[in-house]
């Protein structure tokens, strides 16, 4: 299938973040925090397929506030480990849920009092990612905020995603270590989503 | 079979095998038993329907190890017999205690202390130098590289 | 969305020719360029430190350029190990293109090989592959191979973990030819129900065939000492200390964990490969064959007889970089020259393109090694739990006939359909008999028929999966052995099966499946780099495909006679 699915955006949707100030622990239990690795929205602009970050938090956004919750952003900046960006996340939300995202597209939902290298949910291949499963991750993410114990989102397998995107994989992974900044905190951000530019 | 079930010996056997031996099921059977004493040959399908024969004897032994040590001695393999050298000192070692013991020697998973300790228990309560060389080694090491436990109460991180 | 969707055209028009070369599968691939500074590179970086060793009391104390103080665990290691310390300096003084071409010349023995590459250091290692083209490290891996014979072996799992589908195609893969068989699961939970039918769906088509079922560490030992699995080979090393520490290992906590197998008689091997460190984003700016060259020498410090090399699930890092398949056929070689078994990869689905794919293959196909495939898919690619092999079965009859036309010995052969079919049936029914026996939940006739005639887990009845789970857990909590098996299977009529499993569990109170590169032959001999060496010196020396073996290989699927040309053969 190559067509995208019907909740895509207008292509060439863009979004760059304005940093607020430093993410603070969030006091409110209906809210669900999403984390943004170093690079997300910055040095890069694109999934691994090339989905444009735009949709995925438009799409992570949506999913949550269609089930009555709060979407708030941060940017972790110290590190690109996926467990470690959303574990920060999750003990920054009030709700004790956060969405940890990669620039690649890589997503965890995961819940404060869990160990780190633990998670509610897992979707290690990046490749298998579109507009609707970030919805339907925003949405469960949602869902766990209030208590309740949704279905986990299917998950896909593709035996050919290794052949194709394996390298390119790592080749993110490393470019997003490169924005690492080590010695700063995570930021407080707001998405400010603009016109496609062209091409 | 009906043969002695004496219990096999504790020393290590004098026997000088080359690689002429191997494989020691087929060339010298009479060399191996199991941890129960009997002879290789005695494991027949007769004597598992009857029920003379137990888990137990499918077991391989610290001797046989040695034996291995020594044909992989013969045929140039040192690190190999080092290997089943350990193995035979490990024959003596329940399960759940070699599990508990690979867990120890995981990175920042046990203290200088802890490590010293399961050295000694080696030693003391198997009978294992080679392995309990192996430990001290891993403590050392670990000391160097930061890959021991903080003694103190572990703390999130 | 698949990841095989094609590319998004660029909008400009292109050539009729241009969009049949868009099309074809090799473009589905992914390429990246290199990035040495951070160790995306094969094996051929600025960065890889130049070799250079120092002994000083009886120990080494400069490895590389690095001096004792600063060693990283891995060097410490190794030095401490697998480095001979009495032939290290003067090894490691012999000019790298020498050592090269000792590893080509069919007058120097390969023990003679061997008594210079024990005392090696990783760099140096890597020095001399690198003066190697690839036809040269195939003429290196068929000399330098540990056991003469070569072999191969298969993946035998289920989409649903189903145990009929698990014994009935380990059945027919033993009887093509695996010489191992590996399993693992979907669901964790069937592991004991799985690797029991894998233990006597094996022993159906071919006795002496060794099982193993691919799990966490605990389990997996557990089930081997409980002999319903023979070997293990999922144990994983890493050639950077950091990515080592991630994976929660050390050199020491794996060397221990290798004499704990042998201490059951269990054999086993290491797991390591290219492309690894890189992919976890902590390769220290090292190439790929330099940090696996790292870990081949690691093992051989722990005394593991063997490894599992050749990228494996990393595949699509050195198969997207310049190269990069030249370093997976050396990472292979320096397995085998360092006296190591060498399972030899191409068990992961590697490219879009069937001609890449097969000739990803060659540098272990054409000179042998001792185990072609580390995983051949011996079921459909859609039911391999390990995410898809190189081969599958769809492929049995090409990978046969390569075999005929280069007349080489990839471990496989045609075998006919009433064979087939019988064997099939037949590890149904024992397996039927077995879990009736030990009170497992049943296996109905229709599931025996349709394991008979069945490709896929598509073509079996569904399972009542929860009393399957129950049942495993039974298993456990019964304490179910290897001799249990045995004693359900003499029981219900199937004795040369049940003699064939006692034959395999009586192998490991002998200790003789633990000396390298160990196989057992349908006649339960242990065939290993002991009795079997590989004496390759030239031209009509080694192994050679012949006699009664070459005789099996001439046949296949469709062969007209020559003797009555309106016939076929077979």
């Amino acid at each position: 299938m190559t067509t995208p699915p019907a909740t895509a955006a207008q292509p060439g949707r863009t979004v760059s973040l304005r940093e607020i100030g430093p993410a603070r622990r969030g006091t409110r239990e209906d809210e669900v925090v999403v984390a943004l690795s170093p690079a997300f929205a910055g040095h890069f602009s694109k999934t691994i397929v090339d989905v444009p970050h735009a949709e995925v938090l438009r799409q992570l956004m949506a999913g949550i506030e269609e089930q009555g919750v709060t979407a708030r952003l941060i940017r972790v900046r110290d590190t690109a480990d996926l467990a470690a960006i959303s574990h920060i996340g999750a003990k920054l939300s009030g709700s004790g849920i956060s969405v940890g995202i990669l620039s690649r597209g890589t997503t965890m939902i995961h819940q404060k009092d869990l160990a780190r290298l633990s998670n509610l949910e897992l979707f290690p291949q990046s490749p298998l990612l579109d507009a609707a499963v970030f919805r339907m991750i925003g949405s469960n993410a949602a869902q766990y905020a209030k208590g309740e114990s949704p279905q986990p989102v299917p998950t896909r397998n593709d035996q050919m995603a290794r052949p194709r995107w394996q390298a390119k994989a790592a080749l993110l992974h490393l470019k997003e270590f490169e924005c690492i900044e080590g010695d700063r905190g995570p930021v407080e951000v707001e998405a400010v989503f603009g016109p496609g530019t062209a091409g | 079979m009906g043969t002695s079930p004496t219990t096999a010996p504790t020393t290590a056997p004098t026997t000088e095998l080359t690689s002429a031996d191997y494989p020691l099921s087929i060339n010298r059977p009479e060399l191996l038993r199991t941890p129960t004493g009997k002879s290789i040959t005695a494991l027949t399908m007769d004597a598992v329907v009857s029920g003379e024969l137990s888990a137990e004897d499918l077991r391989i032994t610290p001797e046989t190890l040695q034996l291995q040590a020594q044909l992989a001695d013969a045929s140039g393999r040192p690190q190999l017999a080092g290997n089943f050298r350990r193995a035979a000192e490990m024959t003596a070692i329940p399960d759940a205690e070699v599990l508990a013991m690979y867990n120890a020697l995981r990175p920042r998973a046990s203290t200088g202390a802890g490590l010293a300790e399961l050295a000694d228990r080696l030693e003391s309560a198997y009978s294992a130098p080679v392995c309990a060389a192996l430990v001290r080694e891993a403590a050392e090491v670990y000391q160097r590289r930061d890959l021991l436990a903080r003694p103190a109460a572990d703390s999130d991180h | 969305m698949t990841s095989t969707a094609p590319r998004q055209s660029t909008g400009h028009r292109q050539s009729l020719r241009t969009e049949i070369l868009e099309a074809r599968p090799v473009n589905l691939d992914g390429f990246v360029e290199e990035w040495p500074e951070k160790g995306l590179v094969a094996m051929e970086s600025a960065f890889d430190p130049a070799p250079s060793v120092r002994v000083a009391g009886g120990q080494i104390v400069e490895l590389d350029g690095k001096l004792r103080d600063d060693f990283d665990f891995m060097d410490t290691f190794i030095a401490n190990h697998a480095i001979d310390v009495a032939s290290a300096e003067e090894s490691n003084a012999i000019p790298s293109a020498e050592i090269a071409r000792m590893l080509i010349n069919p007058s120097v023995s390969r023990n003679a090989v061997l008594a210079v590459t024990r005392g090696l250091t990783p760099a140096k290692v890597l020095d001399v592959v690198k003066l190697m083209n690839v036809v040269e490290i195939m003429q290196g891996m068929q000399k330098m191979r540990a056991r003469r014979t070569p072999a191969n072996q298969g993946h035998s799992t289920s989409a649903r973990d189903n145990p009929i589908q698990v014994a009935a195609d380990a059945a027919e893969g033993a009887l093509r030819g695996f010489a191992e068989l590996e399993t693992t699961l979907g669901v964790l939970r069937y592991a004991p129900l799985v690797a029991i039918a894998l233990q006597v769906g094996g022993q159906v088509g071919r006795g002496g065939v060794l099982t193993q079922c691919a799990l966490e560490e605990a389990t997996e030992l557990e089930l081997g000492m409980r002999g319903i699995t023979a070997y293990a080979e999922t144990i994983s090393i890493y050639g950077t200390e950091s990515v080592f520490i991630d994976g929660d290992d050390t050199p020491w906590s794996k060397a221990f964990l290798a004499a704990a197998y042998a201490s059951r008689g269990i054999k086993m091997r290491f797991t390591s490969g290219t492309g690894s460190e890189v992919q976890m984003g902590n390769a220290e700016g090292k190439s790929m064959l330099y940090l696996e060259i790292r870990c081949v020498l690691m093992a051989k410090g722990a005394g593991v007889q063997g490894l599992q090399n050749g990228s494996i699930s990393c595949i699509g890092v050195p198969g997207a970089v310049p190269g990069g398949l030249r370093a997976v056929a050396a990472e292979n070689l320096v397995a085998s020259m360092v006296d190591l078994e060498c399972a030899s990869g191409n068990d992961q689905s590697f490219s879009h393109s069937a001609m890449r794919r097969t000739a990803r293959a060659m540098p272990q196909l054409l000179p042998g090694t001792d185990f072609v495939c580390s995983g051949y898919s011996s079921v459909p690619n859609a039911d391999n739990m390990f995410a898809g092999s190189n081969f599958d079965t769809e492929d049995f009859d090409d990978w046969n006939t390569i075999q005929r036309d280069f007349q080489v010995d990839g471990g496989l052969r045609h075998v006919r359909e009433d064979e087939i079919l019988q064997a099939r049936e037949k590890a149904a029914r024992a397996l039927q008999a077995v879990f009736a026996h030990l009170d497992l939940p049943p296996i109905t006739d229709d599931e025996v028929v349709a394991a008979t005639y069945a490709n896929s887990s598509n073509d079996y009845p569904f399972r009542d999966v929860l009393s399957d789970l129950k049942g495993a857990q039974s298993v456990m909590d019964r304490g179910i052995t290897g001799l249990d098996l045995v004693k359900g299977l003499e029981s219900s009529g199937f004795h040369d099966v049940a003699e064939n499993l006692l034959t395999v569990l009586r192998q490991r109170v002998s200790g003789d499946l633990l000396q390298t590169s160990a196989v057992l032959t349908a006649d339960f001999v242990p065939l290993s780099a002991i009795n079997d060496p590989n004496d390759y010196a030239g031209p009509g020396t080694g192994y050679r495909l012949e006699g009664e073996r070459w005789e099996q290989l001439k046949k296949l699927r469709h062969v007209t006679s020559s003797t009555n040309p309106e016939t076929e053969v077979g």
